[in-house]
């Protein structure tokens, strides 16, 4: 430092504490800051735990709480499996203590966790839920209430080998039969995989098995009645079912999918040894990732159909709910929290820097996505229209059942109608109809 | 042993000591445990607000009725039979020949603890790679072998499951039971061997003679402590599987009941703490056995 910058610095410290009024200013700024800091609400949050994903949440938070001094924001870091966070949120909720305030719940928590949630609907018009997407708000909704505010969103997507497919002159499939043909006649050419998904006995099955059902007509629980027993909806469940356990025993799918959850599927695939794989948006920038084998490879469709049936992604997603036997300052404190964080602004730039999917229907049309994450914004038709998984407060009970019975399926246990049969005298009985 | 006399004011500083000691056993286990006994008795589910029906026994009732409930029990029987009985015996020679003297003995009695000082939930991630289907190396020697068709995946198919999930257990905890059975042996006088050396008996009757009866009270306390840990098999099964193919165990069963329907307006909580007691019966059922049969004194 030269003599001259040292004086202007000594010449500006001596300016800033001689000077009267910019002392007093300080003075009651400090004042100001500690008055109000001890009528700061303090709330804590629930967050995912790792990479991108937190580090923005943490930017968010940080810029939430300048522009609110008078409120403080503690983010408590979850673990990464979301049946690990059902566990703990079950011994939070069941204590009744205040804390956490805000919750961020899996897309299928709300109706079992809405006894202990704030209803948001007196507030629809200060969240905007009017422009929202329709599927994330329905997932929401529970006895007439919305229990919590959706932060981003997840739909199932089919990826597949651009790279193969026009080596061997195929087009990206638009049903089921083709995408069996194709697979069928890449995988026994190349030595690797066709179709890899999540067969493993847990919630993921249960989104494929949706998906299957869905895009071959079928439905299992409609409107919170069981419809799986009706003559057109068995048939095409049994369908499904039939289709999934066929791609197994052809060795489309290898039997080892009966162990494959997300991970599994992923490595397989990016490590270059399946032509298609039903997967999450996560694995999008991983796929194309500076170190993937098939970078720049990939392409991504919607979830091919069946015969009359249509394309179908299972929502997936998380929702911000807040904590009822929270106090009303710390509620009050956290709506405010739960509209900043779901705000346009706040959504597109948890897309453009984490890949996870706004919710709000007008970021879709955003310039910055269209730019950074061109695939969002291509298939908005697909979150658009991806569905939800049965909203009951038994759901966990609703999956269970389709998840053994679909299993026994796959794994050669139980005949696809003796399953289907099964299950849905099972299902009658939990959901009561 | 005769029985000693305390002073007054002796007794009165140990009920002091103890004090503390009662209370917090009182505190985390006898009122929770009291209390589950309570629970399981109603119709019930931890919403706010959610009447408590009294249903008496019933609950018990419906736990024969319930054939998952049943086979969860047989599962957990088949688990514990066959990962107690194989870690006794491997660990029993691996007791033996690690109290022969050799060069590094030391530095092999450290190694092998390393499967039993790695967490369950790591370990059994791990497996669960080496039984992959592609990239698993267990798989990939069986299936060079022969001995199972290539891309059968371990885990995923009925009957091989449940026998990977044991391998497992004795992997992971065949040590602990070898050290415990190592602890014992070397609390036999080695006068014994050599007396019995000068009388001429074989190894095998030294063994049956002198080791075995010596043993008794340490394979006793072993069996019993790897027959209750294996009573409430939880981790392994729940990471490997999740319960799938014959591998749901009582605990993985009883998880699924009490947290997964935790606010079932259906009611779960009582039918899963009376889980929670039949699992605590059971193992007292067999804790009393072994005391009766080995004639273990407990002092």
């Amino acid at each position: 430092m030269n003599k001259k910058k040292l004086y202007f610095t000594f010449e500006k410290i001596y300016l800033s504490w001689g000077c009267g009024y910019m002392k007093k200013l300080l003075l009651f700024v400090t004042l100001l800051s500690f008055f109000i800091s001890s009528f700061a609400v303090t709330i804590t949050m629930t967050a995912g735990a790792v990479g991108k994903e937190l580090e923005l949440t943490n930017i968010q938070i940080q810029r939430f709480m300048e522009e609110n001094p008078d409120i403080n924001v503690q983010i408590l870091p979850m673990p990464n499996s979301s049946t690990a966070r059902h566990d703990l949120y079950v011994t939070y909720l069941a204590s009744g203590t205040p804390d956490p305030v805000v919750l961020m719940l899996d897309v299928v928590w709300p109706a079992e966790f809405a006894p202990f949630l704030v209803d948001l609907k007196p507030d629809y018009d200060y969240f905007g839920f009017d422009g929202f997407l329709e599927g994330t708000i329905k997932s929401n909704v529970v006895d007439d209430k919305i229990v919590a505010a959706p932060w981003f969103t997840d739909a199932g997507f089919m990826y597949y080998r651009k790279d193969l497919l026009e080596k061997y002159g195929y087009d990206a499939p638009n049903t089921w039969n083709e995408l069996y043909n194709i697979a069928k006649d890449i995988s026994e050419n190349e030595f690797i995989d066709g179709f890899v998904w999540q067969g493993a006995k847990y919630e993921g099955l249960t989104c494929d098995v949706m998906e299957f059902v869905h895009s071959f007509g079928g439905e299992i629980i409609d409107n919170g009645k069981v419809v799986v027993d009706n003559a057109e909806n068995y048939d095409k469940t049994v369908a499904a079912l039939k289709f999934m356990k066929k791609l197994i025993d052809d060795g489309v799918t290898p039997k080892g999918v009966t162990t494959y959850m997300e991970e599994e599927a992923r490595r397989q695939f990016q490590n270059g040894n399946a032509v298609f794989m039903r997967n999450w948006p996560y694995a999008w920038p991983l796929a194309n990732a500076s170190d993937s084998p098939v970078k720049g490879k990939v392409g991504i469709v919607p979830v091919p159909m069946g015969d009359n049936g249509r394309h179908s992604a299972t929502l997936g997603g998380w929702n911000l709910g807040i904590n009822k036997n929270s106090s009303k300052a710390q509620i009050d404190a956290a709506k405010k929290l739960v509209k900043y964080l779901t705000a346009y602004d706040q959504q597109v730039e948890r897309a453009t820097y984490a890949g996870q999917n706004p919710t709000m229907k007008s970021a879709y049309s955003d310039a910055k996505i269209k730019e950074e994450a061109p695939f969002v914004v291509d298939l908005y038709d697909v979150f658009i229209s991806a569905e939800p998984r049965p909203v009951t407060a038994v759901y966990s009970e609703v999956s269970d059942a389709i998840q053994r019975y679909t299993y026994g399926v796959l794994t050669g246990q139980y005949k696809a109608e003796d399953a289907v049969t099964r299950m849905a005298k099972e299902l009658k009985q939990i959901v009561g109809n | 042993m005769a029985e000693k006399k305390y002073k007054k004011s002796d007794i009165k500083l140990a009920f002091w000591l103890i004090l503390p000691a009662v209370v917090a056993i009182a505190i985390t286990a006898f009122i929770p445990l009291f209390k589950t006994i309570i629970d399981s008795f109603f119709k019930f589910t931890l919403i706010p607000d959610f009447p408590r029906e009294f249903v008496g026994i019933n609950n018990y009732i419906d736990l024969f009725k319930d054939s998952r409930f049943v086979e969860s029990f047989w599962n957990t029987m088949y688990f514990t039979v066959f990962t107690v009985f194989l870690e006794f015996i491997i660990g029993l020679v691996t007791a033996v020949i690690l109290n022969a003297s050799f060069k590094l003995r030391g530095i092999v009695r450290a190694a092998i603890l390393i499967p039993w000082a790695v967490p369950t939930a790591i370990s059994s991630q791990m497996w669960r790679w080496m039984y992959n289907d592609q990239a698993g190396i267990i798989s990939n020697i069986l299936y060079t072998l022969g001995w199972i068709e290539p891309g059968t995946p371990i885990l995923g198919t009925p009957g091989y499951a449940m026998n990977a999930i044991v391998a497992v257990d004795v992997w992971k905890t065949t040590p602990f039971v070898a050290l415990l059975l190592l602890a014992g042996l070397q609390l036999i006088p080695s006068e014994l061997y050599e007396a019995a050396r000068i009388d001429g008996a074989s190894k095998w009757k030294q063994f049956t003679t002198i080791t075995l009866p010596i043993l008794k009270p340490t394979i006793a306390v072993t069996l019993i402590f790897r027959t209750l840990d294996a009573l409430r098999v939880f981790d392994i099964v729940y990471i490997m599987t999740g319960g799938a193919l014959g591998t749901e165990t009582l605990s993985v069963y009883n998880r699924t009941i009490l947290m997964d329907r935790i606010f079932s307006p259906r009611g779960w909580y009582g039918y899963g703490s009376a889980i929670s007691v039949v699992i605590f019966l059971i193992i007292g059922v067999f804790s009393v056995i072994y005391i009766k049969t080995m004639k273990l004194k407990i002092d």
